[in-house]
């Protein structure tokens, strides 16, 4: 069974790094429902730089800086310039898609054959240690918006930014900054991908991972801690469908692949009025 | 102003695309050439782009007759699979009447895309539940649908793939010119764009329903029944997708598989926002998305430029007039 608990805990972490930083961008009131085209971006940077040569952590390192980029990108269209961040997301999915695709086809070749990277190697819990770490991500987040003032005045951009805007603080740089540290996580989570379970890359290897994180910052009612529950039992979920997979069960995979969208649908669908999302989400910055 | 900021995007769009094709080690005018060779060339070459016209097009009128009302539809995508689903679930119970195979796709396709929507319009209305988000996951839904359908209640028996049975040959639409794979699947989409086009621009439902989408509050002040009128408009966006869905069954594939949807719903909001959400700028532009998507084969087999640049420059352009736009402070 720990092999069970390993494949669970390696499936969770991309997902909880990239609903982290999207639960902190959306708790800052801008949504980047383009999460899927970063983390593709992440996954393609950590390829790229693995193939190269270099270690895994060094393709992490690269995977965030593109990932830094790709939310600053974000930045200036969503928030600075304000054009509707749901636009901005949906053509940031396409263009992620095909620049991926397009680089990927200029870095392998013509080849055919499955181009392997090296992965992290195991830690102190039959894991990576930095796999372990990103658990640690959500509960430093819930501190940081809890207890620091940087935290509170992004909480008050997503729930009250007129207000942050008379004490004389710029909602645009606050929001800003959020993009850009969610863009970081994003590329992470596409790229922790790459440096454990699968160590390679093909078109759209996130396989829809950004749009379940999406989902799970939904079922979590934007609240940190609740991402590693959800994170883990959806990671428990994919576990166990590949194992039924393997058994050759035909309905109970394919269910438990609907479930995650049902079960946020659900929560979203029983909560009261917009369960809990931030009240200024989505709006253009004042 | 406008006209200037259109070839500003139309410019940098060029640009951007020569560079990638010089980086792939290409010449931007062979490029360019093998790109509307592929597109254009011949006969074979013209009825592919006319032939993946049809969900572009279908999709981006589903985005538009959302958007304009005021909703968000991310879910075509979702809507197109249902609508394939459906066609694929229906087309093969009448292997000896290809008529009533092609009626009940017709009438099943659009069907399920608006039952697929349904949901996130009763949420919406409801449970002010963003569309957004619930569209988005049932995408999920909708593509976890399509992996069980496939393995399971559809699954063609004597295949070795995970694939629905066929339609038989005769239901399937005959192409309208011979040797080519443009059928009249194209003909019906570009009728669906000019009576949207018609619909929206001059008729009351249509004024109604821009009434809403622009202002939500004064029209509904103003008498208007915007409840039925933004549910009417998501359930037709979902009936658009679907057929759009359908139409690729019973056109071009033939049966389901999985992943069948290679983004077109996703595809066609860009081509929606290029085409100004107007019903014939849409068509338009999702027209020309699908001669580039045409043409990229012959440029990855011509001028060894990556086909993946056809999905680059819809995007690309697309971002540069949102930003365009926003920096006139328009919204949309």
């Amino acid at each position: 069974m720990s092999g069970f608990v390993e494949i669970a805990l390696l499936l969770a972490a991309p997902l909880l790094l990239a609903a982290t930083g999207e639960l902190l961008l959306e708790r800052a009131g801008s949504i980047q429902i383009g999460l899927e085209g970063t983390m593709l971006v992440g996954a393609f940077v950590a390829f790229a730089t693995g193939r190269s040569g270099l270690p895994p952590a060094a393709a992490l390192a690269a995977a965030s800086v593109a990932g830094l980029g790709a939310g600053l990108l974000f930045a200036l269209f969503a928030v600075a310039r304000r054009a509707d961040p749901i636009l901005v997301g949906t053509v940031w999915n396409l263009l992620a898609l095909g620049a991926t695709a397009f680089a990927y086809r200029l870095v392998a070749g013509e080849t055919g054959s499955v181009l392997e990277v090296s992965t992290l190697p195991r830690g102190l819990f039959g894991i990576p240690d930095l796999v372990a770490a990103s658990f640690l991500a959500p509960v430093a987040l819930h501190a940081w918006l809890a207890r620091t003032r940087p935290g509170l005045r992004l909480t008050a951009a997503g729930e009250n930014p007129e207000a942050l805007r008379s004490l004389g603080l710029s909602v645009v740089a606050v929001r800003s900054g959020a993009a850009a540290a969610s863009g970081v996580f994003g590329a992470l989570g596409g790229a922790m991908l790459v440096v454990t379970i699968s160590p390679t890359f093909v078109e759209g290897i996130t396989a829809g991972r950004g749009f379940l994180a999406l989902a799970l910052v939904v079922f979590a009612r934007w609240k940190p801690l609740a991402l590693v529950p959800a994170a883990l039992l959806l990671g428990g979920v994919t576990a166990l469908q590949y194992r039924l997979q393997a058994g050759g069960f035909g309905l109970p995979y394919a269910f438990f692949l609907a479930l995650p969208g049902f079960v946020a649908l659900a929560a979203l669908a029983l909560a009261s009025a917009r369960g809990g999302a931030p009240k200024a989400l989505g709006s253009p910055a004042p | 102003m406008r006209v200037r900021s259109t070839l500003a995007v139309a410019a940098g769009t060029l640009a951007a695309a020569a560079l990638l094709v010089l980086l792939a080690g290409a010449s931007p005018a062979e490029a360019l050439a093998a790109l509307v060779r592929g597109a254009f060339g011949s006969k074979a070459a013209a009825g592919e782009t006319f032939a993946r016209s049809t969900g572009l097009v279908l999709a981006a009128l589903g985005a538009v007759v959302a958007f304009r009302a005021g909703v968000l539809n991310i879910g075509l995508d979702g809507q197109f699979l249902a609508g394939a689903a459906a066609a694929a679930a229906v087309g093969p119970l009448f292997p000896d009447l290809p008529v009533l195979a092609r009626a009940a796709v017709v009438l099943a396709a659009p069907l399920a895309g608006a039952l697929q929507a349904a949901p996130a319009a009763w949420l919406s209305e409801k449970r002010q539940v963003p569309p957004v988000l619930s569209t988005i996951l049932l995408n999920l839904v909708a593509a976890a649908g399509v992996t069980w359908l496939v393995r399971g209640p559809l699954r063609d028996p004597s295949g070795d793939y995970p694939q629905s049975r066929a339609l038989t040959d005769a239901a399937l639409l005959p192409p309208l010119v011979p040797g080519t794979r443009a059928t009249a699947a194209v003909l019906v989409a570009l009728a669906l764009a000019a009576a949207a086009a018609f619909v929206l621009a001059r008729t009351p439902l249509g004024l109604a329903m821009r009434a809403v989408g622009e202002s939500p509050r004064a029209a509904r002040a103003a008498g208007l029944p915007d409840v039925r009128l933004r549910t009417g408009a998501f359930l037709a966006s979902g009936a658009l997708a679907g057929l759009a869905g359908g139409l690729e069954v019973l056109a071009l594939t033939g049966r389901l598989y999985d992943p069948f949807s290679a983004g077109v719903g996703y595809t066609g909001i860009a081509a929606a926002l290029l085409g100004g959400m107007t019903p014939l700028g849409s068509a338009a532009s999702g027209a020309l998305f699908a001669a580039l998507g045409a043409g990229s084969s012959a440029l990855q087999r011509d001028a060894g430029v990556p086909s993946a640049l056809a999905s680059i420059v819809p995007a690309l352009a697309v971002l540069g007039l949102l930003l365009a736009r926003a920096r006139r402070g328009e919204d949309r």
